[in-house]
């Protein structure tokens, strides 16, 4: 067989969201699509893979029930040694590069991870990703290599749509032991808000004046599921705990998105969350230094969009 | 009758034998305390008492301890009263100086009496006065002490609560001082008095107190026999009272009589503004001060000469703002620590003890203690006995920094300078950006000379609001047809503040590849707006070989201005002016700014701490590069600065002279809830308005770039 | 005990960007170097396990020009014992490569744990540790927040999954793992020490030639104006554009 194998991911018994971006990005490049799972009961998780696009599904049951990269790999490694995929795809996650990067290793195959767009020419797989911290992009080609195993960017690719047509197959394999294997889950405590692990923040500063403000951008920061961050002024004033501080004073933050309202953009403040994804200013003042940082601004009342934005939340 | 006293009448032989056995006794005991003060401070770094120029040392620190020039600044009375008490018992010393001499070899080896008559006469004179001179200074001190109670007399510490350390000694030990020497002048009055009662020669009215006294003394009926008898037991009163204060000096705080003028005589003069230099190659536990024996034998003994004044403890802005760090709290640590682990109460054995291979950071010295410190130099500025608070905090800071202990924020500031050469991490190409909004080009002076180099620095550079004055600058210059080029990418962060916060190596890497490329240029002189450039440029570059004519931008507008190579036009405001730390006590350049500001016709009103006395914003030694230590709702400096501002009543602009002060200033107008009663001007700023180049400089330029 | 930690030298591009004449990466002139964020993190944790135990060495190896020993330097500056450097120029988009490079020199370590930081800022693969514990044949657990480990026998770590969610790992040694910023401060390595380490002889090994996994055929500037670009109109359109933009970006 050519074509692509996508190998889906689950936690706790739940398939993850990124398996089926996989499989929309699989669609892209040419032969059919296979996709593997790899669990100890997989056939519980085989039905959620009944995708558009999805030609066939294969169950691969293994001993532990949790995600150990030993197991992955020859699990992974004993599909590709059978079905001769083309293209092999996996989530840039955790557990993707947790046996991803070893298998190309070991089978000396095309390989590049956090890929965010593909395409083909000639019959040749090219990748595109980012470098030098997401400021420049490449496009990589994999010469001389058959076989390719890529690690795709999650949220890269819209969720393949359900129902879809595939044939249900199982393979055995010999896994055999693990020599990293899974003990517990931990779920972090949330005492404090970590604004650092946030992806979206709303962040707020001088300009909303008054501290009884407060009480409405927390609250729509709730409803557009955003963490409330703010800058130092609040922080000083003794509105806010210093754990919810962005700057050079407080936390560095990299968040998708930043949603700055009221913050002029003192340099120290800048200096906390520059590396945002994707940073939004609203400040009634045109000269803010925010402007200089951000991605996208707009000189408005923040209570004005605020209100509106209510609305759309 | 000849005018003269018997100094052992009405004792008897035997009395007089064991008078001078107890001298020997005191003598020995104060010997003993002298000699191992010596040895703690031989335990200190560097070979003990080699000193430069110690004839210079002397006549200075005697002309400083005789004027009283640094214990009456800002002290107001209790700078009087303290000469009063120095003079009183300086003269009162040299009178028994002067008995002995009589009493124990002119008369009895030479047979030389001039102990009578005339001499006599304005000897009791003089001894009288300065003795009741003695007491009224002692009386002002201790009304000061416990009516008025100044803050600077308090020992409550900002790093410490009440519960966490016990002053009681410190306490107890001043009011016995002082109740002490008063002892003595009392006593003594009292010995003077009764004899006069005894013997009553008119002769000693000379002796005005004491004859008064004494008279009462008489009219009270104690004369003849009663009054000889009251004699001899004062004599022996005040006899044994000063023998035990002798012996007392080295282990109470009258020991500063020793310390203090000691450690005006061989202390380093530029103290703080130079820093020791760090040997090459050393080992680990050379590099600064970690254990109380790394301290250099002149710290140690500096740390002695502390009297707990307070000079330093109401000057200090980390202090006054609630940061945990007291200049005075911190000297007296490293005093019980030097204490109890080599002096002469490790000797005796009497706890606190420390151990002398311990480390002093951590315990007692909190690191976050050394954090606080801005580098401003108001204490070492104002400390009436030339204690160097500053380089022994930059020596401390050293070794935290060389065991890699420091603040989070510091530690990214210090690699992001190590990688690219700025503080703001920014890419060095970005570093002369700021120019491309002129209409007109900048000199690369690396690649055609010109008459000035304009060292820029990095607030300057990259900050977005110091990029306007900086830009006014440049158009300033531009129009006074001023030479001048820039290093463009080539210029790294001059390494001030790097230093200043324990760095050492880091600035020495800085300096001497500022070192390099400045030299491969061809100038006269160089100018910077940044006084911390300006410091480290003009004072510390020249040990690696770096020496140039170094100007502050202050310096160079009143130039031009001078020279009438800029016309300014008059400008109608009232303005105050804030002196930067590391241009006003570090350089001296105090006036330069305000002849500028005169020049430009505006009404200069100052703030009621100006020049030497001028509080820090904050910024200094590193501190803009590190988190928050204030006590929570304590004001920051620079707020209390602008309230100092504001209260002045009528200020137009608070002008400043220095890009940190741009940064921390503005954003205090905004903090400080004095938004709108005053705006901050960048003194360039002021100049280039005068010019009027452009009517309103500050919102000109595009938005954009201004953001 | 020898830790043995894979660090590299990395180039962080500042808001400007050049591209070399073929396309194929950025212009060096526009690059500043540094040692690996996640790099830093991993020797720490080398060296407080060293720290913890009593005993042990601590060796740092990177592959890279001669450059690259800037890192190493660093590291040393820090407190690790040893450096080596494979001689190598690998680009920024073959991590599969750049393992081969390493794996040699590595092996002959005979370490009972590699720790290499998960990511370097640069290229963001998050393979090479991966890559190098197959090729060295170790067991590997990917992006460790926490160590627990005796000195001997398997090693009890935390992983940091997706979502803040904590996994428990069993992990036989010797191991490599790869280390998630976090996991300690690292300490500052001052510039006395770094000149220090200057002097320290760091030992060079040629890299093991291998075949190519990736090949950078073009870079280019991401499809994006430079600044704020202005969002027109009163509040609703702004809130309406903000809203469009949360979902677009956070999916």
């Amino acid at each position: 067989m050519s074509g692509t194998l996508v190998v889906a991911e689950h936690l706790r018994g739940a398939l993850r969201d990124v398996t089926r971006e996989l499989v929309t990005a699989a669609r892209e490049l040419p032969g059919p699509v296979t996709v593997a799972v790899i669990a100890r009961d997989p056939a519980a998780l085989a039905p959620a893979l009944d995708l558009a696009g999805v030609d066939e599904v294969v169950r691969v049951a293994v001993e532990p029930e949790e995600f150990e990269a030993d197991v992955y790999q020859r699990a992974l490694e004993a599909l590709i040694e059978v079905r001769g995929p083309d293209a092999i795809l996996l989530g840039f996650t955790v557990n993707g590069m947790g046996y991803g990067p070893a298998v190309a290793a070991k089978l000396g195959l095309g390989f590049a991870s956090d890929v965010f767009a593909l395409a083909t020419e000639n019959g040749a797989v090219v990748a595109t990703r980012a470098f030098y911290g997401g400021k420049v992009h490449a496009e990589l080609e994999f010469p001389g290599k058959e076989r390719v195993l890529l690690l795709l960017r999650p949220t890269a690719w819209a969720p393949a749509e359900r129902e879809g047509s595939p044939t249900f197959s199982d393979l055995e394999v010999e896994a055999g032991p693990s020599r990293a294997r899974h003990r517990d889950f931990v779920e972090v405590t949330q005492g404090d808000v970590d604004i650092t692990a946030a992806d979206f923040l709303l962040a707020v500063g001088r300009g909303i004046g008054e501290r009884e403000n407060l009480e409405e951008l927390e609250r729509l920061a709730e409803r557009m599921g955003a963490t409330l961050a703010v800058s130092r002024p609040l922080v000083d004033a003794g509105w806010m705990p210093n754990a919810r501080q962005v700057g050079q004073s407080g936390k560095t933050v990299k968040p998708k998105l930043y949603l700055a309202l009221g913050i002029s953009g003192a340099v120290q403040h800048l200096a906390g969350m520059k590396g945002a994804g994707t940073i939004v200013a609203v400040n009634t003042d045109p000269e803010a230094a925010i402007f200089g940082t951000a991605h996208f601004g707009a000189v408005a009342d923040l209570f004005e969009v605020a209100e509106e934005l209510e609305k759309l939340f | 009758m000849s005018a003269t006293r018997d100094t052992f009448a009405n004792l008897a032989t035997w009395e007089i034998v064991l008078w001078y056995c107890l001298i020997v006794v005191s003598t020995a005991i104060f010997a003993w305390g002298v000699l191992r003060l010596v040895l703690k401070y031989r335990r200190g770094r560097g070979s003990f008492g080699r000193v430069d120029r110690p004839l210079t040392r002397l006549a200075k620190a005697t002309r400083i301890v005789l004027t009283h020039a640094w214990i009456k600044r800002r002290a107001g009375l209790a700078g009087v009263a303290h000469a009063l008490v120095f003079y009183g018992f300086l003269v009162l010393f040299i009178g028994t100086v002067i008995l002995g001499f009589q009493d124990d070899f002119a008369n009895p080896v030479l047979s030389f009496d001039f102990f009578r008559d005339d001499f006599y006469l304005v000897y009791s004179l003089f001894l009288d006065v300065f003795g009741f001179a003695l007491l009224v200074g002692l009386v002002l001190l201790a009304l000061r002490r416990g009516v008025q109670r100044p803050a600077r007399l308090s020992y409550r510490r900002p790093d410490r609560t009440d519960e966490e350390v016990d002053r009681r000694a410190y306490v107890v030990g001043d009011w016995v001082f002082l109740g002490a020497l008063f002892f003595l002048g009392a006593t003594g009055f009292l010995l003077e008095a009764f004899r006069i009662a005894q013997t009553n020669p008119s002769f000693e009215a000379w002796s005005p107190f004491g004859w008064l006294i004494g008279h009462g003394l008489r009219d009270a009926g104690l004369r003849g026999h009663a009054a000889q008898r009251a004699h001899l037991a004062q004599w022996w009163v005040h006899g044994v009272a000063a023998l035990a204060f002798v012996s007392s000096i080295p282990f109470t705080k009258a020991l500063h009589m020793l310390t203090s003028p000691a450690n005006v005589a061989v202390r380093d003069e530029r103290a703080g503004k130079r820093l020791p230099e760090l040997g090459a190659g050393i080992d680990p536990d050379q590099v600064g001060y970690g254990r109380i024996t790394d301290l250099s034998w002149q710290h140690l003994l500096s740390l002695d000469a502390c009297t707990k004044c307070g000079k330093c403890h109401v000057a200090c802005p980390a202090t006054a703002s609630g940061y945990p760090l007291s200049p005075r709290d911190l000297v007296l640590d490293l005093r019980e620590v030097a204490e109890g682990a080599v002096g002469i109460r490790a000797e005796l054995g009497i706890p606190p003890l420390y151990d002398e291979a311990g480390s002093v950071l951590g315990d007692p010295i909190r690191p976050e203690t050394l954090w606080s410190c801005m580098q401003c130099m108001a204490c070492v500025e104002i400390c009436p006995v030339g204690i160097e608070h500053v380089p022994i905090i930059v020596e401390l800071r050293r070794r935290l920094v060389d065991r890699g202990e420091l603040d989070p924020l510091l530690q990214s500031t210090f690699e992001a300078i190590h990688t690219s050469g700025n503080s703001f991490g920014e890419p060095r190409r970005k570093r002369a950006r700021w120019a491309k909004e002129l209409d007109f080009e900048l000199k690369d002076i690396r690649k055609e000379p010109a008459e000035l180099l304009w060292f820029v620095g990095d607030y300057a550079s990259f900050d977005p609001r110091n990029q306007r004055a900086t830009r006014a600058l440049a158009r300033i210059l531009n129009q006074a047809g001023a030479d001048v080029g820039i290093l463009f990418d080539a210029e790294k962060t001059g390494g001030c503040d790097v230093r200043r916060a324990g760095e050492e190596e880091l600035w020495r890497s800085l300096a001497e590849e500022n070192i390099a490329t400045i030299s491969g240029c061809s100038f006269d002189r160089i100018v910077t707006s940044d006084p911390h450039t300006f410091h480290t440029l003009r004072n510390e570059y020249p040990a690696l070989g770096g020496e140039w004519t170094v100007l502050h931008h202050s310096q160079l507008l009143l130039e031009l201005l001078e020279l009438g190579r800029l016309e300014a036009r008059p400008l109608e405001a009232t303005v105050t002016y804030h002196d930067p730390c590391t241009l006003g006590r570090y350089n001296g350049v105090y006036e330069a700014p305000r002849q500028v500001l005169r020049a430009l016709g505006l009404e200069l009103v100052e703030m009621p701490r100006n020049r030497d006395n001028s509080f820090c914003c904050g910024a200094g030694g590193g501190r803009i590069w590190m988190k928050e230590l204030r006590r929570e709702g304590a004001r920051r400096p620079s707020e209390q600065r602008i309230d100092e501002a504001v209260a002045l009543g009528g200020i137009d602009h608070f002008v400043v002279a220095c890009p940190k002060d741009v940064t921390m200033y503005e954003d205090a107008i905004k903090t400080s809830g004095h938004q709108g009663a005053l705006d901050l001007r960048e003194l360039s700023e002021l100049v280039l308005e005068s010019l009027e180049l452009t009517p309103h400089p500050a919102t000109v330029s595009t938005a954009k770039e201004e953001a | 005990m020898r830790i043995v930690v894979c660090v590299k030298q990395v180039a962080v591009l500042g808001d400007e960007v050049e591209f070399t004449d073929n396309e194929r990466d950025v212009d060096p002139d526009y690059l500043e170097s540094a040692l690996n964020e996640w790099d830093a993190f991993a020797a720490e944790e080398a060296l407080q396990i060293r720290e913890r135990l009593g005993d042990g060495e601590v060796v740092v190896v990177t592959s890279g020009p001669e450059g690259a020993e800037q890192a190493l330097r660093r590291c040393l500056a820090m407190g690790a014992d040893r450096a080596i450097r494979v001689d190598s120029d690998a680009g920024p988009g073959d991590p599969i490569s750049l393992a081969r490079s390493l794996a040699g020199a590595v092996e002959g370590e005979a370490a009972d744990l590699v720790l290499c930081g998960v990511q370097s800022s640069d290229a963001v693969q998050a393979a090479t540790g991966t890559a190098l514990a197959e090729l060295l044949g170790l067991p590997r657990v990917a992006v460790v927040r926490k160590i627990d480990w005796a000195g001997t026998g398997p090693a009890t770590v935390h992983r940091e999954l997706e979502g803040g969610l904590v996994e428990v790992v069993e992990v036989d040694t010797p191991a490599l793992l790869t280390i998630q910023t976090g996991i300690n401060a690292p300490r500052y390595a001052n510039l006395r020490a770094i000149k220090q380490a200057e002097q320290r002889e760091i030992q060079v090994v040629p890299a093991e030639g291998g075949e190519t996994s990736a090949k950078i055929r073009r870079m280019f500037g991401p499809p994006r104006g430079e600044g704020a670009e202005l969002i027109e109109g009163g509040p609703a359109e702004v809130a309406r554009r903000i809203a469009e933009l949360v979902r677009e970006r956070l999916q």
